[in-house]
């Protein structure tokens, strides 16, 4: 790279320029964008009825195949009779505030959007390597074989922009599901239809089988089922 | 005459033409027959698979304009490495994508016992799909890095996640990762585990791998632990970027886990100290450390210090190098 004669062509120019700067960045570590405010998804877990509008509306807006789902209805059921239990978790990108998939991204197709967190992959930039699917430890970006490249959920960042709200929340019939600024929703102080009043105590930043949310501080809270509950909770640091 | 005995012909008829018609529809649906070798029938199931459920985790298809060159970094199931036969079941013949998502292979105790060719048997794609050489937007991969992809140990062309953790040069020096290394399985319902009698309880929602195992080496790096006055690229030049200069004496038993190259890695860290940095936060994905089990070296005293304290002191069952278990 650094011995690379530098061609007289401008534009090979500035890729050397590139190179040489990204060479004397070497272990520079990545420093997480912190936006002016975070948004972030609520889902209730008990009131949701599984419809899947959600994903479909997702598909529907992205263009979606079969196959790849940016957002996950997942169906959760289990107990011995007569003591059954069954609730839903519905996850898509959770736009977390240190995301994984960003700093392996080798094209810079992922960013975090300043003003509202929202983390977005310009898939016309992604070459597929689909290290930003092995990184991410809540299954969000989603390979697309037939082009092969990576997409996933940007929170329909062009509805946002239009001061409205995403497709999946747009379509939820049981209104369980919601964005809103992620501490607002934390301590239940935003006001949405997701969430009972008496809820708020029923908050939750990590449900049962979901990977430790210390890893990247994702933006979700759930309502969680009393079967759900993970045994100790964390408190976002 | 009986006009109904008369017409024995036609029922007769219709028993020729049944039989004629099952017959037909057996032989069409196994064109192989019974001389079939199973390779070339799981090959062949393989395909039909794949065309018919293009799953996001078995790509085939490379893009159109990439016609990449997949020779140089396949392993076939024949260079895999051998060993135990494998208890899994999964049937060479099958063509039914649901009933594969079931085979025990990917379930526990079978999955602890398949071997990368057993695996790579269905899933050799995720080797032979290579990285696209221009992304839709003409952004050339020969002209990209990650920011990880600047330490000294990075070599050769973009490649997927899967050609790095398995067939790259470097992790061939420094480790012997397997499919199972990270792969324990999924829950076909919607990889959600651990609320039937019947499922895992160890997998994680949404995932094909639990991500602690990938923060073994891809967390931060724990300079407090370490007692240094900042993470490594501000640290590191006060200690001429060597690790050994400290841990050539602070030493434990280290890297003896069967997914790593305890030997190589040695080597690999004497020439360059990236080579320890790598797995020790210079490829950080997450904001955590992995807490490695507690191996105290000689002379480090009694005490376990603040960080160490509920740490287990052996590595995960499943990595203890066989005959090391204590």
């Amino acid at each position: 790279m650094a011995n690379e004669a530098v061609p007289n062509n401008p534009i090979l120019q500035d890729k050397a320029t590139i190179k040489e700067a990204i060479k004397r960045h070497k272990k520079e570590v990545y420093t997480p964008v912190v936006p002016e405010q975070q948004f972030g998804f609520i889902h209730n877990n008990v009131d949701c009825i599984g419809c899947r509008a959600c994903e479909i509306a997702c598909k529907d807006k992205n263009g979606l195949p079969p196959g790849p789902r940016f957002r996950r209805v997942m169906y959760v059921e289990g107990g011995t009779y007569p003591a059954v239990y069954a609730y839903k978790v519905n996850m898509s990108c959770n736009h977390c505030a240190e995301p994984a998939c960003l700093p392996t991204c080798p094209t810079g197709a992922i960013y975090k959007r300043k003003q509202d967190g929202i983390v977005d992959i310009d898939s016309s930039l992604c070459i597929g390597c689909r290290r930003c699917e092995a990184a991410c430890p809540f299954g969000a970006p989603q390979f697309i074989p037939e082009q092969n490249i990576v997409s996933k959920c940007n929170m329909c960042v062009d509805e946002i922009d239009a001061g409205r709200k995403p497709y999946c929340v747009m379509a939820c019939m049981m209104r369980v599901l919601d964005i809103g600024p992620i501490d607002k929703l934390r301590e239940g102080n935003y006001a949405t239809k997701a969430m009972a009043p008496h809820e708020k105590d029923k908050l939750v930043r990590q449900v049962k089988s979901m990977a430790d949310p210390e890893l990247t501080n994702p933006s979700i809270v759930f309502v969680a089922h009393s079967q759900g509950h993970v045994d100790k909770p964390k408190e976002p640091q | 005459m009986n006009t109904s005995t008369d017409k024995w012909w036609i029922g007769v008829l219709a028993i020729v033409v049944a039989v004629i018609g099952g017959l037909g529809i057996h032989f069409m649906s196994n064109p192989g027959g019974t001389a079939t070798p199973p390779q070339e029938k799981a090959a062949a199931s393989t395909t039909e698979m794949q065309a018919q459920t293009p799953a996001p985790s078995a790509p085939t298809t490379s893009a159109t304009d990439t016609p990449a060159p997949q020779q140089q970094t396949s392993i076939s199931p024949e260079q895999a490495p051998e060993t135990q036969p494998v208890a899994a079941t999964l049937s060479a013949a099958t063509s039914d994508y649901g009933q594969a998502r079931r085979d025990p292979i990917h379930f526990k105790p079978a999955i602890d016992q398949a071997t990368d060719a057993d695996c790579l048997k269905c899933h050799q794609e995720v080797l032979d799909t290579n990285t696209r050489d221009t992304s839709p937007a003409g952004l050339k991969k020969v002209n990209t890095l990650a920011w990880y992809q600047t330490l000294d140990t990075y070599e050769g062309e973009q490649m997927t996640f899967h050609q790095r953790h398995l067939t790259a040069p470097f992790i061939k020096k420094v480790a012997n990762m397997s499919c199972t290394t990270c792969h324990q399985g999924n829950d076909p319902r919607d990889e959600v585990s651990g609320t039937a009698v019947d499922t895992q309880t160890d997998l994680t929602m949404r995932k094909m791998v639990d991500p602690n195992t990938c923060l073994m080496c891809h967390g931060q790096f724990p300079y407090q632990n370490m007692g240094l006055p900042g993470p490594w690229h501000e640290s590191g030049a006060a200690f001429q970027n060597n690790c050994l200069l400290c841990h050539a004496a602070i030493r434990t038993t280290r890297h003896k886990v069967n997914f790593l190259n305890a030997a190589g890695i040695e080597q690999e860290g004497v020439a360059n100290s990236d080579s320890c940095y790598g797995c020790h936060g210079g490829r950080a994905w997450y904001r955590t450390s992995f807490p490695y089990p507690r191996h105290p070296w000689a002379g480090s005293g009694g005490t376990v210090p603040e960080w160490a304290k509920n740490r287990p002191t052996e590595s995960d069952l499943r990595f203890l190098i066989e005959g090391s278990k204590p």
